[in-house]
Formats: structure tokens, sequence, C-alpha cells
């Protein structure tokens, strides 16, 4: 579904991803780890193209999608993201905020996107809070309404970057479950996060990523129980801690 | 290697983009003085001759400004301290008499009238100094120069004429900027009131010292540099005291380009001194902003960003 | 307001003519008239003296029908320039930025009265034959006014674009919204409601500075008066106290003016306030 092959990013001096290569099959959840600065979230910004790889090729089901001929806009509607600070669109209400892709980007008519936005909301537990605007909202239902902006879009894949990390830890539960039963659904994922329990009950493998380079991958078993790189024991022993 | 290239297109239309931000900038200034000067020519022994006349003018520009912007600051900070205070609601007062006659064992409370009238007059000042704002700032500073002109014009006729002016034109531009710079200070003084002073009062610091530790310090940082624009706006702003006659470099200015058609060399001369006088002072004022502010605090942002526009 | 947003609780939109806004309302009227009585009673005069009057009155409504006219013209011209400007200086073409950036240095740094004195001295000779005419002049004062209040309001608008969270566009973007699209649902909304608070006070700075054109002989409130003036003071055995009136009367008509500008403003503001998210106002 996704593919990621020996992407390279550079900022000015700094080699960021050095030859990245991951692939996800269709309905699997993959999970990655990694210290921070290590190049999580530029790989998944290469996915989507809101960054664009120096080298390498991404393919979004069998699409080369870093090429010219291919729009970003288009690879966008294809995955879907959920940032870590949420960043909901701070003068529409929730509903507003998952009603705007459908309606803006495919077109659709106001009264069916607003049907469909209820029904998302509901689907993440916001049925009640339609008309709240964001600044009304805690952390973890600002973030399940932006999970359901993305699902909006109908997109084939999601991408998370840390969804749970800027959430206080009483709204993480919320969060990490609308996940869980959209992993249980099929959805193709790809997620940022140090949520151990998360990451053993829900992904199919585990990539841990440092300095740019997938160092170590696996089931989340051998990731967590038995990791065969010195540096992949040290950081897990530090967040399983 | 296609990624190469794309990388080099991109460092390439950078250059141009540069290349062409500095021909365009260049070539709009430039045009615009070729323009004006292809008109009417440059007479260039004309501004030999009368440029230190015009740095002359500059200098009154600058001490009336000066003087009024000092004066100024006393009115605004007085102003804008009473009007950062908050009122004291009358059942409050009673409240704390009650609290006082309680803690003193006292079995009937006294009448606080002391507090009443002290608080009643913080009270009438805040009001006076809301109103004196709104004047300020609600009309243009010509219509307050020729109101101050024509209250000293009758009720001093005797002043000669000039001196007249003078006294109207300073008065007029000191009650101006002192209303600007009590919105200021006021803005100021807010902004590190709110839970700052409960915090130092909480650490033991008396109301004294929480002023002298905690707030000065902090509104301070946040004043100087709308003070600063404020100093720029006022300097611009008594370019209006042509209206009574008092010629500072904007009144001499024009004099110069009626009297001997040099209209584009007093045009330059006024702007480019104006220009000197500002531009740099701004500058420094943006980038000692930049480099001092304390993450989260700045009333900038808060207040009207208005920049050195304050009086007119 | 604050309060209530500080509840976090869903609270009904503020009604749009708020009880607290009446109140203001009235306070500046019960002051304005207030302030006058105390002004009368200390310079001595009489305002609405009907031998002044009628003298006074044919100036007085022609100079406001004036000013308000000069203002119908600069402002939309003001208001559109800057916004554009202002969407310039943040482009990360240099092309756009470098210009805008050099435009609102000079007119930031010179004097309005010293643009509009100049403009109406230099202007009408750079112009084509075709154009000239006996307002030439007053009229590209009065645009190069529009042009000095641009820069300021491209000022304002670059910080209500620059104050929306970069995460905002991202959001857009990763949701498929072309960048145009982009910057019209999601920046332009969100920058616009933060630029209104500071425009208001730019109109108000704007329709004051109108009455700079008077120096170039515009026929507004505040040059019709000062005529006004001069005819008293050269009249033999007028009362002088009228000068009083005149200015009062004149300061009366900007306050208000001025007031209607930023009481429109606030009233947009509470348009297009969101819930939670109040402008903090100190
Ligand atoms: N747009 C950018 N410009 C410059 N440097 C960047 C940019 N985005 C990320 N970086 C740098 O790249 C490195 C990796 O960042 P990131 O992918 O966010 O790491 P992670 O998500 O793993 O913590 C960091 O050092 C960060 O500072
Ligand atoms: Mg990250």
């Amino acid at each position: 579904m996704i593919r990621v092959v020996g992407v390279h990013k550079t900022f000015g001096p700094l080699h960021v991803l050095r030859g990245i290569t991951l692939e996800v099959p269709k309905g699997e959840a993959l999970v990655i780890i990694g210290p921070s600065g290590s190049g999580k979230s530029t790989l998944l910004r290469c996915i989507n193209l809101l960054v664009e790889p120096d080298a390498g090729s991404v393919f979004i089901d069998g699409v080369h999608v870093n090429r010219p001929e291919v729009s970003a806009e288009w690879v966008r509607q294809q995955v879907g993201m959920v940032f870590q600070s949420f960043n909901l669109f701070t003068h529409l209400t929730a509903l507003q905020n998952v009603m705007l892709g459908p309606v803006r980007v495919k077109g659709m008519e106001q009264e069916a996107a607003r049907v469909k936005a209820k029904q998302l909301l509901a689907r993440v537990g916001l049925a009640a809070k339609a008309e709240a605007y964001p600044a009304e909202l805690s952390g973890g239902q600002q973030q399940r309404v932006a999970i359901a902006r993305a699902l909006a879009m109908d997109p084939k894949a999601m991408l998370f970057d840390e969804p749970t990390s800027a959430l206080d830890p009483e709204y993480i539960r919320e969060v990490l479950d609308v996940m869980t039963a959209l992993a249980r659904e099929g959805m193709t994922m790809i997620v940022v996060t140090h949520e151990m329990g998360f990451a053993s009950n829900v992904a199919s493998r585990i990539v841990f990523i440092d300095a740019g380079i997938v160092l170590e991958e696996g089931h989340p078993n051998q990731i967590f129980g038995n990791p065969q790189q010195e540096r992949t024991r040290t950081f897990v022993s530090k967040i399983l801690r | 290697m296609a990624q190469r290239t794309a990388e080099d297109r991109k460092r390439m239309w950078r250059a141009v983009d540069v290349a062409l931000a500095v021909v365009l900038t260049v070539g709009g200034v430039g045009y615009a003085v070729y323009a004006i000067v292809g008109r009417w020519g440059l007479d260039q022994g004309y501004i030999g001759d009368r440029w230190l006349d015009y740095v002359f003018a500059a200098w009154v520009s600058l001490y009336v400004t000066t003087i009024a912007f000092v004066i100024g600051l006393v009115i605004g900070f007085f102003f804008g301290w009473i009007r950062a205070t908050r009122s004291v609601p009358l059942g409050k007062i009673m409240r704390d008499a009650k609290k006082v006659a309680d803690a003193q064992g006292l079995d009937h409370v006294p009448f606080p009238a002391t507090q009443i009238i002290w608080h009643g007059f913080k009270y009438i000042v805040r009001r006076f100094g809301d109103a004196f704002v709104a004047v300020i700032r609600g009309t243009p500073l010509f219509v307050q120069i020729v109101f101050v002109w024509s209250v000293l014009l009758i009720r001093v006729p005797t002043l000669n004429p000039l001196v007249l002016a003078s006294i109207a034109g300073l008065i007029a531009l000191t009650a101006n900027t002192g209303g600007y710079q009590s919105e200021i200070f006021r803005a100021g003084l807010q902004t590190v009131h709110s839970g700052q002073v409960e915090a130092a009062r909480a650490l033991g610091l008396s109301k004294f010292q929480a002023m002298r530790h905690i707030i000065l310090p902090q509104a301070i940082r946040l004043v100087i540099p709308p003070l600063t624009n404020e100093y720029i706006g006022l300097l611009k702003a008594s370019s209006l005291l042509i209206v009574i006659g008092i010629e500072e470099l904007t009144g001499f200015g024009r004099r110069e380009a009626f009297d001997f058609f040099k209209v584009f060399e007093s045009f330059a001369l006024v702007t480019a001194i104006y220009l000197l006088l500002t531009v740099p002072l701004s500058r420094v004022i943006a980038y000692v902003e930049r480099r001092l502010r304390i993450p989260g605090l700045g009333i900038q942002e808060v207040t009207a960003p208005r920049a050195p526009r304050a009086a007119t | 307001m604050a309060t209530e947003a500080a509840t976090g609780q869903t609270v009904s939109r503020p009604g749009i003519v708020s009880l607290g806004s009446v109140v203001r309302v009235a306070e500046t009227i019960v002051g304005a008239v207030l302030l006058i009585l105390i002004l009368q009673w200390v310079l001595e005069f009489e305002i609405a003296d009907p031998r002044l009057w009628s003298i006074y009155w044919r100036p007085f409504t022609d100079g406001i029908v004036g000013s308000l006219g000069y203002i119908a013209l600069i402002l939309p011209v003001s208001v559109l320039m800057g916004f554009f400007l202002g969407w310039a200086r943040i482009s990360r073409f240099r092309v756009l930025a470098w210009p805008v950036a050099t435009y609102v240095d000079f007119f930031r740094g010179v004097p309005p009265l010293v643009i509009v004195i100049f403009a109406s001295l230099i202007g009408p000779s750079l112009m084509p034959e075709r154009f000239q005419s006996r307002t030439l002049g007053l009229t590209l004062a009065a645009l190069a006014l529009a042009f000095h209040s641009a820069a300021y309001q491209a000022e304002i608008f670059r910080a209500g674009f620059q104050s929306v969270h970069r995460g905002q566009l991202e959001a857009a973007q990763a949701l498929g919204l072309k960048p145009l699209q982009a910057m019209r649902h999601v920046v332009l909304p969100q920058a616009f409601r933060l630029s209104l608070p500071p425009l208001g006070n730019e109109l108000a700075v704007l329709i004051k500075d109108t009455s700079l054109l008077s120096a170039i002989g515009a026929i507004d409130i505040f040059g019709l008066s000062q005529d006004v003036q001069q005819q008293l003071i050269f009249t033999p055995g007028s009362d002088l106290r009228w000068l009083f009136i005149i200015w009062t009367a004149v300061a009366l008509v900007y306050f208000v003016m001025t007031y209607a500008m930023t009481t429109i403003l606030a009233y947009l503001e509470r348009r297009v306030r969101v819930r939670g998210l109040e402008t903090m106002s100190i």
C-alpha cells in the first residue's frame, strides 16, 4: 500500500533521512519509534509530500508519487494525516473542520458533507460536540476531531505523528481507542508513537529509526522483548521503564 | 541524479528571485527619483547653499518633540498608572472594613469614610483620564493645536504671536503625546499585573516591593519599544505645527518650495532628513524587540501594533 | 467574555448588540455632554449660539460632506492596498517582499503632511496631459494619504498573517487543499479576525488624517472651519469666543466619525469572533 524506497532528505547541512526503505501492506498498522530528532516526522511528511524527498521514491497504492507529474494535492487526498498538535482550524466548528475537506477538495454538496461529517464525529464519540469550536474542546476531543477530519477524505491510509504526546494522560486513552478501532477495521496506518501498549496490541510491525536510518524492524514482541541492536535495546529500555 | 538538478534549479530560482527583487527595488526608487528630477532638474547649488538651514529646521522639530515627549512621559505615566489600577467595588470596601473590625475585636464596624473618599477620588481621576485619552485619540492633532491656540489667543491676547504659537504648539503636542503614552503605560502595567502581583505577594513581598522588583522591571521592558515608536510618531506629528505658523522642518520646507520654486530639492531634503531620523531608530527598535523579547510577553501583540504612528 | 471562555463551557454566541456595548455608548455620550458643559463653563461660551451658527452652519455641513467624501475615496483604496501589500510582504518571493518593505519604510518614515504637501506640488507634473485639472493635485494628495495609510495597514495585515499558526497551513495542505484554497479558507479568515482591532485603530487615524488635506486647500470640515476662523479674527468687533464653538464642534465631528469607525470594526470583530478564542483585550 505504502512503499518508501531509499528516501533521503537534507535541510541545509542537516542530513535528516539517509536512505529509508519501508513497506506497509494494505490493512496493516506500522508503528515507528525512535529518539527525538531522528527524522520520524520528516519521514511521514515525505510520504504525503508536505516535504519533498531529495532522493528515493514513495509509492502509494503502486503509484510513484514524488514525480513532478503527480500533484501533491492528489497524494494528500490518498493519505490522511493527524498531527501532534491537532492543528484544527481554530475559526471553524468541529463539524465545519470535518466538512472542509470534502466540500472544498472533493466538491461534495454541503448537505451530503454535513451528514458524513456527523457520522464521522459520532464514530469518534463526539456527536454532541459538532457545534463546538476547537478552543472549547479538550485536547483529547480535538485530536479525535482531527482524526475524523482526516477520515472525511476517505483516505486509503492514515499517518499519525505522535498523536497523543501533546495530551494530558487522562485523554490519551480515548484517542488510542479510536485509533485501535480504526486499525481493527482494516485501515492501513503508519503511527509514530511511544505508547508501547498500543504498539504491542495493534502494530503488525515496529520500525526503529535512529539518525535517519531504519536500524531495526520486526514484530512487536521481538523489538520490545529481544532487540538485536544495542541502540534499540537502550531506547526501548528507556521508553518501557 | 535527477534530484541534483532539481536542487540546482531551486538554487537558481532563488538567485533569480533575489536579483529581480534588487532590480525592482533599486529600479523603482531610482525611477521615481529620475522621473521627478527629470521634470524639475536638481539644483545642486541650492542644496549646497541651503542644507544647513534644513538641518536647523529639523533641529527645531527635534527640540519641540523632545520637550513635549519628556513632559508627556510624566503625564502618561501618571494617567497610565491610575488607569491600570482596578476599581474597588463599594461592597468590597465595606467587607474589608468589617474584616479589620473583626480582627481588632470591635463589635461595631466603623464607617470606612477615608477609604471611600480615597477610592472615590481614584475613580474620578481614572474616569477623567479615560475621557482625556478618548478626546486625544478621537480628534485630529490639527484640531487640538488650533483649540489650544485659540484659548491662548483669547485669554492672553497681549502675547507676541510667535511666542503664543510656540506655547500653544508645545501644550498641544504635550497633551497629545501624554494621552498616547498613558495608553502605553496602562497596557504595560496591566500586562504585568495579572497573577504576577499575587505571586509576588504570596512570596511575602510588600506591595511596594512587588512594584519595585516584579512589576516595574517587566513593565519597563514592555514599554520601551512602544515609547520609542511614540517618539518617532511625535516627531512626525510635530509637522502639524505648520497650522499655527511654527517653522519646523515641514513648514520650512514648504516655504522654501514656494518662495524659491525649489519643490523637488525641498522635498528631497525634507524627506531625507525625516527618513534619516526615523528609519534607523525604528529598525533598532524592531531589532531590540526581537532580541530582548521574553517569549510570551509583549504588548505590541495585544495592543494595536501602531508602530511609529501614535499622534496626529 | 473572557471569563466565559475560561470556563470552557459552551455558551451561547454573544449577542451582536450586547448590554456592555450599549452601556459603553451611553457612557461615551454622557461623558461627551459633561465635557462640553465643563468647557462651556470654563471658557465661557455657549455652544448653541445662534448668531455664530447662522454664519457657520453652511461651512460646517459642507465641510462634513467634504470630509466624508475624502474618507470614502481614501478608505477603500488604502484597505485594499494594505491588504495586498501585507500579503506580499510575507511572500517567500523576494521580488514581492523587498520592494514592499522599501515602500513601507518610506511611507512610515515620512510625516503624512509632507507626503500630502509634496504630492500636490510634484504629483500633477508627473501626470499625463489629459488628466490635468484644477483638482488633480488634491486628488493625488488624497491618494498619497491612502498610500501612506496602506503602509501601516500592510504591517497590520502582515502581523495578522504571521500570527496564524504554521500548523494550520500544513493541516490544510494535508487535506489536499491547493495553496490558494488553503489561503482562502484557512489562513485568511483567521488573519482577518486577528487584524480587525488594530485595523479599526488605523482607520480611525486615517479619518483624522484627512484633515491634513486642508493644508493644500481641500474643502473639508477642518479647512472650512479654519476659513471661518480667519474671517472672525479679521472682522473687527466679532466675539472671538466663537472660536471655541467652532473647534468644539469640529472636534465632536471627528470624534463621532472615529468612534463610529472603531465601533463598526468592533461589531465586525464580534461577528467573526470564535468562542473560546476571544482576542485578549486589556
Ligand atoms: N523544515 C525543516 N527545516 C529545517 N530543519 C528541519 C525541518 N524539519 C525538521 N528539521 C530537522 O530535522 C530533524 C528531524 O526532525 P523530525 O523529523 O521532526 O524528528 P522527529 O520527528 O523524529 O523528532 C531535526 O533536527 C529537525 O530540527
Ligand atoms: Mg516529530
